[in-house]
């Protein structure tokens, strides 16, 4: 047993407040009981001797014929089994005493008869007679307000120390016994208690991220111990369920790369056959660049968000304004939609929209968004943009917001017309590497991570992001900006 | 020897059918499962470069399906997935060779003859009729010691004679195996081809090996 465990601990704690009560219950079993029977004895002695007393201050009494004994009997029909009664003069000399007493006679102490004299009672216990002690009473009479006579009682202790001694042999023999058994039996009921404990940390010790599928038994009773084990599943199943993320993204993100990689290596192999035309080998090379520009924009969007995981991407947050950021990225993205012979129409209602953000990204964000739109639409289509400003009763995203206090977003809205999402696909689309149409997002050099960074992106600056989509008809995106500026800074005036 | 390539990475699919033409296969695209199954299961080919991850069907669900018609083309599974699990799933599904992305362009063709060359039962990578011989792997052909140069259409033409001994080989088989999905079977070329390749392998020489079949095709006779 290793005296670090719980069971040892547990055992220790259990047997030592168990023997502190024993301990104390028969220390105080054994002083009532002495103390009720010294009283009882003294009780008995004390009547006896009002008795006696009373019968021989009585005139009418035949108390002084024949012995002590006789008198006794016939007057009082008392036999004084196990008892020594002498009387005495006030002097303190004997007068009459019981049989039993024979030769003998009972002590007195000089306090007793000082006591007896003044006309007080006098208890005493004396072991001048023999082994066995006395108890001894010391009862003046009086007569007329004079102590005439003493009448002294004796009762051995015998039986009553007997009685105790008995007690305390049984408690000290039956409290160690009885911790004893205590101690084998609180370690027999920690050992059963703790025991699937025991079985948890051995199963847990077996799981790895190699068999993560594995799970501990659970056990019949609904107590404590399911209820961890039930905490230990769940747990396990949210450990396997992020390793099999991990897993997924990259081996997602190693076939991301290999596809270019392939393409490059087979490429050059092929061109490397024989001998080219100067036209097939800047054709070869074009291409070459082409994948290699793709591999590289791979790289930076997944670095970018495994930095974003690590939460090591600072925001250069500073007070930023929407609408012009919004403006010029849809100037800019005119350009690209009218060459694909799409119609591009934004729609921004206020100037002056301000934010705490970080522009570069807000701008990367707004880019994303409608480029994937412009990708996604075949020619003729449509795509609108909006941005405006709206208002929502502060609620469950501001803790410490007043009662009534409204909070002030941008609504950011990107629309097309085109191929749509499925409804399955709707919750997958800003995972990693996803993609709705492969080979388009091939032809369109996407990394496949596009939406994953808006997605970063807008929850950086505590925003939301969702998508309506019908397939064949197309997508929108709704983006909700919260437009929180530092108290220092002037708020916006429409 | 006519190939088919389903592969939906269309740069992939680009340099490989280049590669392999250059080697003088016929080679079709598929570029994705559907229109691959569909192909494979109209036109006879003599070997199957399949791609697992692609659109509409998964490769493996083609895979199955190619089998499951009593199909026993070649097929060598070419694709990005390299783990154990993957690998015996794509064997135990019927595929005969496996190779992973990115590969070394001289082992696909290394693994492509292999595959053509199982047919046989000799395994020598020689292809021997009479006194005319045939490198599958250098391309060289030679009669009676000599070298014939043969252009890329008139090689594969003769590789599909040899392959196929003493059989009567009609226009059409003759067209599925040696051009692509793109030749027009209503011209003569089959003709005109044959006849270059007769000039060059059986004029001066004896017996002559490569004889028409009137109305039917051509035969090339084991003497």
């Amino acid at each position: 047993m290793h005296f670090r465990s719980l069971r040892f601990k547990l055992t220790l704690w259990y047997v030592l407040i168990l023997g502190i009560l024993l301990i104390s219950f028969s220390g105080f079993l054994y002083f009532t009981l002495s103390k009720s029977l010294y009283r009882d004895v003294d009780e008995k002695l004390r009547s006896l001797a009002e008795l006696i007393a009373s019968e021989s201050a009585s005139p009418s009494s035949k108390f002084g014929f024949g012995t002590f004994d006789q008198a006794l009997e016939t007057s009082l029909n008392l036999r004084p089994i196990g008892k020594f009664i002498q009387v005495l003069d006030q002097s303190g000399n004997i007068g009459r005493k019981s049989d039993n007493l024979r030769n003998v006679q009972l002590p007195i102490s000089l306090n007793a008869l000082k006591n007896a004299t003044k006309g007080s009672i006098t208890f005493e216990t004396n072991r001048a007679l023999g082994n066995t002690p006395l108890r001894i009473i010391t009862f003046p009479v009086i007569e007329d307000d004079h102590v005439t006579k003493i009448v002294q009682i004796a009762s051995s202790l015998e039986e009553v120390e007997d009685a105790l001694n008995t007690l305390f042999l049984i408690l000290i023999i039956a409290v160690p016994l009885a911790l004893m058994i205590a101690i084998l039996g609180g370690q027999f009921l920690a050992h059963k208690a703790l025991k699937p404990v025991d079985n948890i940390t051995q199963t847990a010790r077996m799981i790895t991220s190699q068999n993560l599928n594995q799970r501990i038994a659970p056990v019949k009773m609904k107590d404590e111990i399911s209820r961890l084990i039930e905490t230990f599943n769940e747990m396990i199943s949210r450990l396997d369920q992020s390793f099999r993320q991990v897993k997924q993204f990259s081996s997602d993100a190693s076939h991301e790369l290999k596809t270019p990689l392939t393409i490059l290596k087979g490429e050059v192999e092929v061109t490397l056959r024989k001998e080219r035309s100067l036209q097939e080998y800047q054709q070869t090379l074009k291409s070459n660049l082409e994948e290699i520009n793709r591999m590289s924009q791979i790289v930076d969007d997944l670095l970018l968000l495994s930095r974003a995981d690590g939460g090591e991407v600072g925001l250069n947050k500073e007070d930023i304004n929407l609408s012009e950021i919004f403006n010029e990225v849809v100037t800019q993205m005119e350009m690209l939609a009218a060459s694909r012979k799409l119609r591009l129409f934004a729609s921004n209602h206020h100037q002056d929209i301000h934010m705490f953000g970080d522009a570069l990204r807000i701008r990367e964000l707004f880019i994303n968004l409608i480029e994937n739109g412009i990708k996604y639409t075949e020619q003729g289509g449509t795509i609108r943009v909006t941005l405006s400003k709206e208002y929502e009763p502060l609620g469950r995203n501001s803790p410490g917001g007043t009662e009534g206090e409204k909070e002030e977003f941008a609504k950011i809205v990107v629309s097309d017309t085109g191929i749509g999402i499925a409804e399955e696909d709707q919750e997958r689309i800003f995972n990693r590497f996803f993609r709705v149409d492969k080979a388009r997002s091939r032809e369109e050099g996407g990394s496949g991570l596009g939406l994953s960074i808006c997605k970063w992106i807008i929850e950086a600056h505590q925003g939301e992001i969702r998508v309506e989509s019908e397939l064949g008809k197309g997508s929108s995106f709704i983006v909700k900006l919260p437009l929180k500026l530092p108290p220092k800074l002037p708020l916006f005036h429409q | 020897m006519r190939l088919l390539v389903i592969e939906d990475e269309k740069k992939v699919a680009n340099f490989i059918k280049k590669g392999l033409e250059e080697e003088h296969y016929a080679v079709d695209n598929a570029y994705d499962g559907e229109s691959g199954l569909y192909m494979a299961e109209t036109n006879e080919y003599d070997l199957i470069v399949l791609d697992l991850m692609i659109p509409k069907i998964d490769g493996l669900e083609v895979l199955k399906r190619i089998r499951g018609n009593r199909n026993n083309v070649p097929i060598l599974v070419l694709t990005a997935k390299d783990s154990v699990e993957d690998i015996v799933r794509g064997l135990d599904a019927g595929c005969d060779d496996y190779l992973t992305k990115p590969f070394e362009f001289l082992e696909l063709l290394a693994r492509v003859r292999a595959l053509l060359r199982r047919e046989k039962i000799d395994k020598e990578p020689i292809l021997k009729i009479d006194d005319l011989t045939l490198s599958l792997v250098t391309h060289k052909v030679m009669r009676r010691g000599k070298e014939i140069e043969l252009t890329g259409k008139e090689y594969a033409l003769l590789e599909y004679f040899m392959r196929n001994p003493d059989k009567v080989l009609t226009r059409t088989m003759i067209s599925e195996h040696v051009w692509d999905y793109h030749f027009d079977s209503m011209t003569n070329v089959v003709d005109v081809y044959v006849n270059y390749l007769r000039k060059k392998v059986d004029k001066g020489f004896e017996p002559k090996l490569i004889q028409t079949i009137r109305g039917v095709g051509y035969i090339m006779k084991k003497v």
